[in-house]
């Protein structure tokens, strides 16, 4: 971690003097361009701004977490990720990786809080208790809602990262014994975007940042303050496995010859129809793979009270929506294969004698 | 005879506070506290079983 007052290197020139080559710094730049749903015109802005503008400097704090999203960040594999989101950011706090304790510890806090006022970004990960006087959480004999909003009240920006943090996460699942809420719900008024996940994903997390940088204010968010880049599209639209949901083709016991040849899991439970999340194209550990793709269904993470509003993760979604009408997956997949069947039929009978189309079989 | 609190304890997963006694420059007596808690055993209650794993293992 840098001393707050040496550095005024730019972004670039500290990746450059760290050994990050012009080649992967652009590769970088490009990345986030593509991550942010940007068109590629857009890469020499970012280039531009990551050369010119000094890290800003950040304090990354834990609360009611599992510290999973740390794991996150420093377990990415890309160096261009790992190594640049701590080149891009100048992390001064963050209590499972900085070498201070106790008091010296809270003396790093206090000096980016008074000294960076209105100017650093504040990480949140992990919930906040506000049940018996926020006692459930307490760092340094404070409790994390006065910290909140002491660290969150002075930043020019929070970024709430994974589910915990945004939304309550495990600690605000029923019945919530804490009374856990997310940074936005416990501090009221501040400029702050949600990026859940259990855990996030730390190219969204970069991606946010490197669109606050070069554009100096927050990427477009829903109306869960989450960024539309990250969370517009329904997984289910975008998942690799859907070929096998459109022609009724599914995984119906673990280990099934369904699930041997990667069918879809919607009937395992998959949450994948209602869970928006950019994860099917980007993937995690550096793009090698994501829960679906390793045979799991998605329990919708990323999801507002996702582990009581979707029902037990292994039971199935009822009434998934499609081609403009409610009806079961079943149904759809029939629909679309008995469609499909009549299209190789009709296909057939061009070549040879009139045919009436059969019944595609399911498995 | 002095006390001292080391809080936050770095470098681990979760919230740790160490107190110690201090006796002519030896620790005499120690306490720990976990400064956090979110009642996973709670929130287990009256789950479906196949997805304990799934918070269990965010602890």
């Amino acid at each position: 971690m840098s001393k707050i007052k040496d550095d005024t290197s730019s972004i670039w020139t500290s990746l450059a003097k760290k050994g990050v080559s012009r080649r992967d710094f652009i590769k970088f730049c490009s990345t986030m361009a593509a991550t942010l749903a940007l068109p590629s015109s857009f890469v020499p802005r970012i280039v531009e701004a990551l050369e010119k503008k000094q890290r800003p400097y950040a304090v990354w704090l834990e609360f009611q977490d599992c510290a999973g999203d740390s794991e996150s960040m420093l377990r990415a594999t890309k160096p261009t990720i790992a190594e640049v989101v701590l080149d891009v950011i100048s992390l001064e706090y963050h209590e499972t990786i900085m070498a201070g304790s106790g008091k010296s510890a809270e003396k790093a806090l206090q000096d980016v809080v008074k000294n960076q006022k209105g100017k650093y970004i504040a990480i949140v990960e992990g919930a906040i208790p506000t049940k018996d006087g926020g006692i459930y959480c307490t760092i340094g004999g404070k409790t994390a809602l006065d910290i909140a909003k002491e660290v969150c009240g002075n930043a020019a920006m929070s970024l709430a990262v994974g589910s915990c943090a945004s939304w309550g996460g495990i600690a605000s699942a029923k019945p919530n014994p804490t009374g856990a809420v997310g940074v936005g719900a416990a501090v009221p008024g501040i400029t702050y975007v949600n990026l859940p996940g259990c855990p996030m994903n730390v190219e969204n997390v970069t991606a946010t940042v490197v669109h606050y940088l070069t554009f100096g204010s927050l990427p477009a968010l829903d109306g869960e303050h989450r960024p539309l880049f990250a969370h517009g599209k329904i997984i289910h639209n975008n998942c690799e496995r859907r070929a096998h949901f459109d022609a009724g083709q599914f995984v119906r016991k673990w280990g099934d010859e369904g699930h041997r040849l990667g069918w879809c899991l919607y009937e395992m439970g998959c949450k994948g129809p209602e869970a928006h999340f950019n994860c099917p194209t980007i993937r995690w550990n550096g793009g090698t793979s994501w829960p679906v793709q390793a045979g799991h269904p998605c329990f919708a993470c990323a999801s507002t009270n996702n582990w009581d509003a979707f029902g037990p993760i292994y039971s199935r979604l009822e009434n998934v929506p499609g081609a403009g009408y409610q009806t079961t997956a079943d149904k759809i997949g029939a629909t679309v294969a008995a469609v499909a069947a009549a299209g190789v039929a009709a296909h057939a009978v061009i070549r040879a004698a009139k045919g009436t189309p059969h019944k595609e079989e399911k498995e | 005879m002095a006390k001292i609190a080391i809080d936050p304890i770095t470098r681990i997963e979760g919230h740790l506070r160490i107190e110690a006694q201090v006796e002519g420059g030896k620790v005499t007596d120690a306490w720990s506290s976990g400064t956090m808690w979110r009642g996973i055993e709670i929130i287990l209650k009256g789950r479906d079983p196949r997805e304990c794993w799934a918070l269990t293992s965010r602890i």
